[in-house]
């Protein structure tokens, strides 16, 4: 899993295939989301981004983190600024993921409540970070419209969860269909209430991938902040150490 | 020549009429006597029922003065350690000092994860000067197992409910997070050193005391507080005392003080405060009851009587004697009443005040935020004053017959 996907826990993230495959007005909204699946199935990564917590009050809260990813599955992510915050890491498996913070001194998984908590202060939810859905196996999907943002036409899918648990269960994404990336999204209870708001942007050809580099997200039921994600660094087939993604490399360090 | 003033034993002959139809009397005067014996429990019940809320809210939640940085309590849902008061120890040591202030407790007020035996879930962390909380808080009265928590150690004393939940008992270890003052990840490990029982469910299922020094560590808010409650030596003085604190704190919090009186804190509270006149409408309603019963069982006495008032009134009894009479009857069977009555609504409220009336089973249900043992408090003012009001209630209510009794002719009178 990139960094992007790590921090964010976006789901529409991002990454798409590199050549022109059937033009968009031939593609149907399930191979939408299928392109989108195979290009989340990274080998490995590896990645710094910045965290950034703008407050309403004008302050912001700027923090710096390292990624390690193998797959979807398997996750490592350390801060390394500010101060405070350094040292604190965090390890997802699957579905699964703990918290390490050097003063506590021993690993806690993240569960039930905490998982709707802001990670790290920020708009997005440690639920976001772990849950790591199939587009196409977890959400059925319309085609609701074409569109253009930002000057890129899109094409505007609406996602409703074919299992429950998810903390979505039903989304909007806008999807670039030059480069195959989500470039706005809205993710909604099963009320139909609007939770949280992502916009992607800074999207860099890597390989033979895009990415988006930036994300903005609002959680629309924490009115105090605004989140931007930003990745200052991203690197992709990266040979990662054996032991990185245990509790034990959690607990003890790199 | 006007004739001379007789006088007319009325008392005596009240006291006499009373005795003619025991059954009767015995109906009227139960009508006041179950009233009387109604409101003094009644009363002493809802005292201290409302006592037992405000002395739990001014505990647990409101002091008689809080004093909090703004926007702290608009943001109640998510307890932002952010908006705390920077050297809120030190504005609690300057508040205790102010004339007519019994005592000024900085509390750190946060949500925490709280992890324990691979389970985990929210809590309210809490964290307190012990010390200076053994009369407030009284943490040690709700103490079940184990020990108090010892400033300067990672220990938690530990609602009894949150703990079963999560399969931790006394010596085990939690750890704690929550957000910091810096909006950052904060933790702490700790040892299980109690666990708590306040009967207030809603706490037990999620109240973590530590020490006031370990809760600053956790949440990088050294010196500091999330709030600071206020006592005053006497409730009743809680207005002179908000009025110098909000003084003393002026300009001392950035971004801000919020200092409230605990009348001011919620819609429970101001309903509180206003109970007063509230519940005696209830009392009166429930003296106009038994009134209602005395003017009935009088109306029926007085048609017995119309040849006895008839001859009363042949004799020269004046009407305004007649009403006297009846109505001093009245008074009578409602002293008689309301002595009765009062004495045994004292007898029950000093009992089950001393006792205390158990509701655990209906508080845990309805997650009642205040104790769950109720201790009706009996005042003299309320054992006299429903023998007085029971009095004065079927005196009132005996008018009504007298009137009837008073316009009786005798002539009439005598042919019924």
């Amino acid at each position: 899993m990139t960094v992007i996907r790590t921090a964010a826990g976006v789901v529409a993230v991002v990454a798409a295939l590199s050549w022109v495959g059937p033009s968009a007005a031939q593609v149907t909204a399930r191979e939408v989301l299928e392109r989108l699946d195979a290009n989340m199935t990274i080998r490995t990564a590896r990645s710094r981004a910045e965290l950034v917590v703008h407050y309403r009050d004008g302050d912001d809260r700027t923090m710096t983190f390292e990624s390690w990813d193998r797959g979807t599955d398997q996750s490592f992510l350390e801060f390394t600024a500010p101060e405070r915050d350094a040292g604190s890491r965090f390890l997802r498996l699957g579905d699964a993921m703990w918290i390490f913070l050097p003063r506590v001194g021993k690993s806690v998984r993240i569960q039930g409540h905490m998982l709707r908590q802001g990670f790290m202060g920020s708009d997005f939810s440690y639920g976001d970070a772990s849950e790591n859905p199939s587009m196409a196996a977890d959400y059925d999907a319309v085609i609701e419209r074409r569109d253009t943002v930002e000057g890129r036409q899109v094409m505007v899918l609406a996602l409703t969860a074919r299992r429950p648990n998810l903390s979505y269960p039903r989304r909007r994404v806008w999807v670039d269909v030059e480069r195959w990336v989500p470039l706005r999204e809205e993710r909604f209870a099963a009320s139909g209430r609007l939770l949280k708001t992502a916009a992607f942007s800074d999207v860099r050809r890597l390989a033979d991938r895009w990415y988006p580099f930036r994300i903005e997200l609002d959680d629309a039921l924490q009115t105090e902040t605004t989140t931007t994600l930003r990745v200052l660094e991203l690197r992709l087939g990266v040979s990662l150490p054996a032991d990185i993604f245990t509790l034990r490399h959690l607990e003890g360090g790199r | 020549m006007s004739e001379p003033r007789r006088r007319v034993p009325f008392l005596r002959l009240a006291w006499r009429n009373a005795h003619r139809s025991i059954r009767r009397t015995a109906l009227t005067a139960s009508a006041v006597m179950v009233a009387a014996a109604a409101v003094v429990f009644g009363r002493g019940y809802v005292r201290g029922a409302l006592g037992n809320i405000s002395d739990t809210f001014w505990r647990t939640e409101t002091g008689h003065v809080r004093v909090r940085r703004e926007g702290f309590t608009a943001r109640e849902r998510s307890l932002p350690a952010h908006l705390s008061i920077p050297g809120g120890v030190a504005l609690a040591r300057d508040l205790a000092r102010l004339p007519g202030v019994r005592a000024a407790l900085p509390r750190i007020r946060a949500f925490a994860l709280v992890d324990g035996a691979g389970a985990n879930r929210g809590g309210l962390l809490l964290g307190l000067d012990l010390a200076l909380e053994a009369d407030f808080w009284r943490p040690q009265g709700m103490l079940v197992a184990g020990r108090l928590p010892v400033p300067g150690r990672a220990e938690a004393l530990v609602g009894e409910g949150i703990a079963r939940k999560l399969g931790v008992g006394v010596g085990d270890s939690l750890t704690l997070l929550g957000q910091t003052s810096f909006r950052s990840l904060g933790g702490l490990r700790v040892a299980v050193a109690g666990l708590a029982r306040s009967g207030m469910t809603f706490l037990d299922n999620a109240m973590l005391i530590v020490p006031l020094d370990q809760a600053q560590a956790m949440l990088d808010l050294a010196g500091g507080a999330t709030e600071v409650l206020v006592f005053a030596a006497d409730a009743d003085q809680a207005d002179v005392v908000l009025a110098r604190v909000q003084e003393a704190v002026r300009g001392r919090i950035p971004g801000g003080a919020e200092v409230k009186a605990w009348w001011q804190q919620s819609q429970l509270m101001r309903l509180l405060a206003s109970s007063d006149a509230m519940m005696a409408i209830v009392w009166g309603l429930l003296l106009l009851m038994s009134g209602l019963v005395v003017v009935n069982t009088m109306l029926m006495a007085v048609m017995e009587r119309t040849r006895e008032f008839g001859t009363q009134a042949a004799l020269g009894m004046r009407r305004g004697d007649v009403v006297r009479l009846v109505v001093e009857e009245g008074a009578v069977i409602g002293a008689l009443g309301g002595a009765v009555g009062a004495a045994i609504g004292s007898a029950i409220t000093l009992f089950l005040g001393s006792t205390g009336i158990d509701f655990s089973a209906y508080s845990r249900a309805m997650a009642l935020p205040f104790s769950p043992v109720v201790y009706p408090a009996w005042t003299w003012v309320d054992a006299l004053g429903s023998v007085a009001l029971g009095t004065l209630a079927a005196g009132l209510a005996a008018l009504v017959p007298a009137r009837r009794a008073a316009r009786l002719q005798p002539a009439e009178a005598l042919r019924t």
